[in-house]
């Protein structure tokens, strides 16, 4: 009976302890959350303040919504409102990025699966080593490229290198091989299917989940991106917002104390409404697609 | 007549490579040409490689600047990839101890850093780090940090780096981690509570073993990216504080070599260093796991059934 009780005794003890850690556990998880937004928070909230306000007041205290009114005309002022045009670029750019490396992955996806093409495997392996190896190693020998190709300074070189999509060929390559049957080619060919049709009218009808994935993930690679515009397009008439952000940094004294006063008006509300509009639709995609992300991510060795 | 009927009924038909041509044309164009290209522009002579040659891998190994931004970025690393790794295991694991539903918003809270990456991510941390705009002004004032001038300094860049990478890719790694330890069979850890396994056992025990091909995924991703730090410490070094960050990582040298310098074969030579560790990195996880079984390329091919 005492052993019993002990037994009990141990196990209630036990519980309560594991109570205990769940709780600390769903509290260090909760204030992980709350630091994970600050930031951002802090990005959304600054340009409804003026710069005085961002220094004197509390960092995370709303001013008022006709700050982004007013921080945006006065972006206008920098270089007669070419951040205008770096916004259309980003959007331009982005847009031809997407479509142009989603359909030509999917199409380089379905061919792999539903034909015996040759080289099946060289092309597989060097699609993975390209999706692995970070596209920064290769932007000096791209930059090398272009200059010879004359594309430098041209939209395009950044669109044609950007379209380049291996970690979404690899993605098409495993739904189609995961999710159609191979007889259903098979069947569709002796109806009389040429191999154009066999993608239009089977593969692509039955991979709208697929090309909303490949279109996430190109989104959210090329939007913010980087080295290579940086790189490959010099004039300011070509920036996109992200490198007309650091164009931002380095010209207006907002963050950069080695610049001196200057008349145009940009100062941090402004350079933060810059940084939002880089940021804000990228979180928006994250947060709406999330469930897209780790099926992406995983998808070649879990099956659905 | 008949030689066209003999054609369609080969497997592969012409259609078929017609459809395959994008992609292939942007992946030998964009992908295959320029690592030759970047070879081919190795041995020709520049200012500092007078004779060209492929001494160029030498000269720049000898740069004076080369150790230090190697240094920088291993230093950068031995911060960033174990505090990374470790963080997103732990928080995956710790995620799945217990389902609820209101855990879902704190996976959608944790996405939002990955949103701040590059010009902006130098902006908010240069904003979190400045003791007069901070929104954790208190908690840095505990450290007796109350002068920006206490935290910019160049000795200090790998750790403020380390942070900005870690808070733009550690959200997406947990849901990823998370997300694979949903693949994990309820039948197994059924059994393992069975015997008596406590939460923390089973996450060391049989989950961590069960997910180890995706945290090596994850691994040689973080490591590297990592290597090809870049966009950070430039926009810190041309935009905010000048001089602060010049040539600070390898990738800034080779930017610096072919755009300031004019020695495109020195860039070039540095770029292909840089690619080999990313290289090998990519050989091991599509041939020493079974991260890509599903691509069927490693040669393991599955079991027919």
């Amino acid at each position: 009976m005492s052993n019993l009780l002990a037994s009990y005794k141990k196990t209630s003890r036990l519980r309560q302890e594991s109570r205990w850690a769940t709780s600390l556990v769903n509290l260090w998880l909760i204030a992980f959350a709350l630091i994970s937004i600050i930031p951002m928070i802090w990005l959304l909230l600054a340009p409804t303040k003026s710069d005085a306000d961002l220094t004197n007041k509390n960092p995370l205290m709303f001013g008022r919504l006709g700050g982004y009114i007013d921080a945006w005309k006065n972006l206008q002022f920098f270089d007669d409102g070419v951040v205008f045009q770096w916004a259309l670029n980003s959007i331009w750019y982005t847009a031809a990025i997407v479509v142009i490396a989603t359909i030509s992955a999917s199409l380089a996806g379905f061919v792999l699966t539903a034909s015996n093409i040759r080289f099946k495997k060289v092309f597989l392996i060097s699609t993975l080593i390209m999706m692995l190896v970070p596209p920064m190693a290769l932007v000096v020998p791209v930059f090398v490229l272009m200059d010879q190709l004359s594309l430098m300074d041209n939209p395009m070189s950044v669109i044609l290198v950007a379209s380049l999509y291996p970690f979404g060929t690899f993605l098409a390559y495993i739904y189609y091989s995961t999710t159609i049957p191979k007889e259903l080619y098979e069947s569709a060919r002796l109806d009389g299917c040429n191999d154009f049709r066999l993608y239009s009218r089977i593969a692509l009808p039955l991979s709208w989940p697929l090309i909303s994935l490949l279109s996430f993930f190109a989104f959210i690679g090329n939007w913010a991106n980087y080295f290579l515009p940086y790189i490959l397009l010099p004039s300011s008439e070509n920036y996109t917002l992200p490198i007309g952000l650091g164009f931002l940094f380095y010209s207006t004294p907002a963050i950069n104390p080695g610049v001196g006063a200057t008349s145009v008006p940009v100062y941090k509300p402004e350079i933060a409404l810059a940084g939002v509009l880089i940021a804000l639709p990228i979180m928006i995609v994250f947060l709406v697609s999330q469930k897209r992300l780790v099926r992406g991510m995983l998808s070649g060795s879990i099956k659905e | 007549m008949a030689k066209a009927k003999k054609a369609s009924r080969q497997r592969t038909s012409a259609a078929m490579y017609l459809m395959l041509a994008p992609y292939v044309f942007l992946l030998i164009m964009f992908g295959i040409v320029p690592v030759l290209m970047a070879i081919h522009e190795v041995p020709t002579p520049s200012r500092v490689n007078a004779d060209g040659g492929w001494d160029a891998f030498k000269i720049v190994s000898q740069d004076f600047r080369f150790l230090p931004a190697l240094q920088h970025v291993l230093q950068f690393m031995a911060v960033f990839v174990p505090l990374t790794l470790i963080f997103v295991i732990g928080m995956a694991l710790m995620l799945d101890i217990k389902h609820s539903k209101w855990k879902k918003y704190l996976r959608l809270a944790y996405i939002v850093p990955a949103s701040i990456s590059g010009g902006v991510a130098v902006l908010v941390w240069y904003v979190i780090l400045q003791p007069t705009l901070s929104p954790i002004k208190t908690p840095l004032s505990w450290f007796g940090i109350t002068t920006s001038d206490q935290i910019w300094q160049t000795k200090n860049l790998y750790w403020i780096f380390a942070l900005m990478a870690f808070f733009a890719v550690a959200g997406n790694w947990i849901l990823i981690q998370y997300g694979s330890l949903q693949s994990i069979s309820y039948e197994i850890l059924e059994a393992a509570r069975m015997d008596g396994c406590s939460a923390l056992q089973l996450a060391l025990r049989i989950k961590l073993p069960l997910i180890k091909k995706y945290i090596i995924y994850m691994g040689v991703l973080i490591f590297a990216g990592g290597l090809q730090l870049f966009v950070e410490p430039q926009l810190l070094n041309t935009g905010v504080y000048a001089g602060i960050a010049e040539a600070w990582s390898p990738d800034q040298l080779a930017f610096e070599l072919a755009f300031t310098n004019g020695d495109f074969g020195g860039a070039s030579a540095l770029s292909i260093m840089l690619l080999i560790p990313a290289l090998i990195g990519a050989l091991i996880v599509i041939f020493k796991t079974d991260m890509f079984d599903e691509a069927e390329v490693s040669g393991k091919q599955k079991v027919q059934e």
